[in-house]
Order: C-alpha cells, then sequence, then structure tokens
C-alpha cells in the first residue's frame, strides 16, 4: 500500500471515530432533552397544584366580602375544577390562563375593600399566590425553551438523522389552542 | 539521533490524540451548554441548572486575592520561575494554590448560594506581576512570600530569581455563568419555607460530574467550545495521521 492509500485508511477510520461518538453524543443529548422536558413540565404540575390548593382559602377569604362579585368567585372555582380534571397540555394551559386571569381581577377587585385588603390571611395569600404565580410564569418560560431547544434540533442536521432512528416527533409548548380556550370561557359563562 | 525522533513521533501521536479527546469532551459539553435554557433563580428547579447572574459576597466571610489583597470569593494563583538550560528555557511552577468561600448569585428575580467546590472554575488572569534581577516584588507579593515560604532571592549574593505571579479571583459583582446542581440548602433547617428559593444550593451533583464556573456569557463560552471542537478534531486528526506515517516509515 503506497502512502496515499495509509493516508486515506487513517482518515477514514478517523472519520468513523467522530461520527460514531457524535452519533453516541447527539442520542444521549436527546435523552437529557426529552427528560429535562417531562421534568420541566412535572415541575410546572406541581406548582399549578399548588395554586389549586390555595384557590379555597382564597375564595373562602373574600366571599364575605364580595357579594356583588360572585360570579367572578364562582368562575375561578369552575376554572379550578376544569384544571383538574384537564387532560391535555393545551387544556391545563387555557385552564391556567384563566385562573392567572380571575386571581388577578379579584385582587383587583380587593383595593375596593380596605378591610379585606388589610386582612392578614388575605395579605398572605395574595402574598402566596403571587409568588406561585411568578414561579410559574419562569417555569412555563423554561419549558418552552426547553421543548424549542428539543424541536429545533431534530429538525436541524446532523441531529435530524439520529431523530428520525429514534422516532422523535415534535412536542407542543405550554400553549392553549384557540378550541380549548374556548371551552374554558364556555364553561365560565 | 533514532531515539529522539522516536521520542518526537510518541508525542506527536500522543498530543493528536489528545487534541482529539479534547475535542470529544468538549462537544458533549457544549451540547450540554446549548440543551440547558437559563433558569430564573426564584424558581430553580432541583438537578441540574443553568444560572446567570452577579456575585454577592458575604461581608462576614470574603477572601483576599493572594497577590493584589482584593476582596473574592475565590482565587487560585500560580508562581512560576523563569529556567533555562542551554538553549531552551521555560517557565516552571514551583507554587500554586486556591481557596474559596460560599457566595452568592442574584439575578432580577433572586439569590441562590454557591459551593463552588469542584467546579471547573474557567476565567482569565486577573493579575500577572513579575519580579527579577534589580525588580523586586511589591510589599503584599513580598508579604504573601514570606507567609507561604517562598524566596523570591536567589541563594546566590541574594540576587533576585526571574519570577511570575498570576492570579485568578472572583470578586463581587463579577457576572458568572454557572451550570450545576441545585440541591437542598444544608444550611437551612425548615426545607417547607415559602418561596423555597433560600433552601437551594448550586454545587456539584452526585451523579452529574460537569459543574462549571465561568465569568464569561453563554455565547462567549459556546463559541470558544465550537473553534476546540473545530480544531481538536482537525489538528488531532493531523497529527494522529503524521504520527502513524511516522511509525511506518
Amino acid at each position: 500500500m503506497d502512502m496515499f492509500g495509509v493516508i486515506l485508511l487513517i482518515a477514514l477510520f478517523l472519520i468513523i471515530i467522530i461520527l460514531s461518538v457524535s452519533f453516541l453524543i447527539i442520542y444521549n443529548n436527546f435523552v437529557r432533552l426529552r427528560n429535562n422536558i417531562s421534568k420541566s413540565l412535572a415541575n410546572i404540575d406541581v406548582l399549578l397544584k399548588q395554586r389549586s390548593n390555595e384557590i379555597p382559602n382564597l375564595v373562602k377569604t373574600v366571599k364575605g366580602y364580595m357579594k356583588h362579585e360572585k360570579e367572578v368567585l364562582e368562575s375561578l372555582t369552575k376554572a379550578r375544577s376544569f384544571l383538574i380534571n384537564s387532560d391535555t397540555l393545551s387544556q391545563k394551559a387555557a385552564a391556567d390562563n384563566a385562573i392567572t386571569g380571575l386571581v388577578k381581577s379579584i385582587f383587583a377587585i380587593a383595593e375596593n375593600y380596605p378591610d379585606l385588603k388589610a386582612g392578614e390571611n388575605f395579605l398572605k395569600l395574595q402574598k402566596r399566590i403571587t409568588g406561585l404565580e411568578n414561579e410559574l410564569a419562569d417555569r412555563r418560560e423554561f419549558y418552552n425553551d426547553s421543548v424549542t431547544i428539543y424541536n429545533i434540533r431534530i429538525q436541524s442536521i446532523p441531529d435530524l438523522v439520529v431523530a428520525r432512528m429514534m422516532h422523535l416527533n415534535p412536542i407542543d409548548l405550554f400553549k392553549a389552542t384557540k378550541k380549548d380556550q374556548e371551552k374554558v370561557d364556555i364553561n365560565l359563562k | 539521533m533514532f531515539i529522539q525522533f522516536l521520542v518526537f513521533r510518541i508525542f506527536i501521536s500522543a498530543l493528536g490524540i489528545g487534541l482529539f479527546v479534547w475535542a470529544i469532551i468538549s462537544f458533549k459539553n457544549k451540547r450540554l451548554i446549548e440543551n440547558i435554557p437559563t433558569s430564573k433563580i426564584r424558581s430553580i428547579a432541583m438537578g441540574l441548572v443553568e444560572i446567570y447572574g452577579e456575585v454577592v459576597g458575604r461581608k462576614d466571610n470574603i477572601l483576599k486575592s493572594p497577590f493584589s489583597q482584593k476582596d473574592c470569593v475565590y482565587y487560585r494563583y500560580k508562581i512560576e520561575e523563569y529556567r533555562s538550560s542551554g538553549k531552551s528555557s521555560h517557565w516552571a511552577t514551583i507554587r500554586k494554590g486556591s481557596d474559596y468561600v460560599y457566595f452568592y448569585i442574584k439575578d432580577d428575580t433572586g439569590m441562590v448560594l454557591i459551593d463552588p467546590k469542584d467546579a471547573k472554575i474557567d476565567i482569565p488572569a486577573d493579575n500577572v506581576f513579575n519580579s527579577s534581577i534589580g525588580k523586586d516584588p511589591s510589599f503584599k507579593i513580598q508579604q504573601f512570600l514570606q507567609r507561604e515560604k517562598v524566596r523570591f532571592e536567589g541563594s546566590i549574593f541574594g540576587i533576585n530569581r526571574t519570577l511570575r505571579y498570576t492570579e485568578y479571583f472572583i470578586e463581587p459583582y463579577d457576572k458568572l455563568y454557572i451550570l450545576g446542581t441545585a440541591a437542598d440548602n444544608p444550611f437551612v433547617k425548615d426545607a417547607s419555607t415559602f418561596k423555597g428559593v433560600d433552601d437551594v444550593i448550586i454545587k456539584k451533583g452526585k451523579h452529574e460530574k460537569f459543574y462549571y464556573i465561568s465569568d464569561r456569557s453563554e455565547k462567549m463560552i459556546l463559541s470558544r467550545l465550537n473553534l476546540i471542537v473545530l480544531c481538536g478534531f482537525v489538528f488531532g486528526s493531523l497529527l494522529i495521521i503524521l504520527g502513524i506515517i511516522s511509525f511506518i516509515w
């Protein structure tokens, strides 16, 4: 074998090593990415549940004051049950949007009731729920970032090849579809 | 001559393999950094996390950098001596060391405790000082050398040795990128306190080997890793080919 042949053989061998190692790294990355997405969704669920658990307390605390805003409180209770019974990511997101909006309305209405606003219980709840809302917003953003990275990866070269072999499909963002949002809105009405 | 050539061939091959492996490790790390979005500190979840924020030191627990005596939360130093024999010369490290304290990282949402133990701390040198014949080290350096029992004067007529003092440190207000494992903070007794942020500490995980701290932005870290991957694969491959050919012929 001449020198050129040897060089070609070694180069080929190195290319095979590079490709094999890249395949392994990309494969493991997909496993990690999918696990990260599942974990970040589970982390959202934890906070959604924690916030849901606070809703009955909030309703109980403000009920005595907000007699004229009864429908807002009823809607909040309905949205909570919708969230508990939701099966899909989009339904969860729709219920979450509704709860976020209704909680904001209750806090805004509470401004008209100085006694309620000054109450220790209400203040504690407001702080707790606002804290949970902020964390939820961060985790939603984190989940959507993780999903975006994953969706871009499975559609770009060279990851695309490995993704096809693993039968990977794009994952939905934490976002309500129009249909589910309407469903929640109708339910609340 | 034959032995020298043999050593050269082994060196070339080993260097090639080293570069190649370095490229593979860098590629793995690059992917890891790319795949993890940056978390807001107030909503950090347990496990491997990436954060970016400003260093907040604790006034009661702060270090002084060895040569410039600046407040810092981490430092690393090395003292090298210039040595020459015949035509060749090089800097030989005669003393090195490091120290750290726990510190906080703050972003616009909160603050989290950092335990930098066992982290790969990737920061450029902050100060490089020299001393040589006719040039004594500064008073602060002399104090440090005295404590560490290192002489800057040589044994012959007390003539100064040619020394180089390099220090790397992380100061309060430095911006840091951290990729590490979020775990329960052992210093907080009640883990069920509201918000949970104080319950978290970033450290090296039991299962995650990668713990990285840098004062560069994520973008800069990634472009550097890209360069390492590219150069490592290209030059590593070339050196391996050269090494093997030199063994055959």
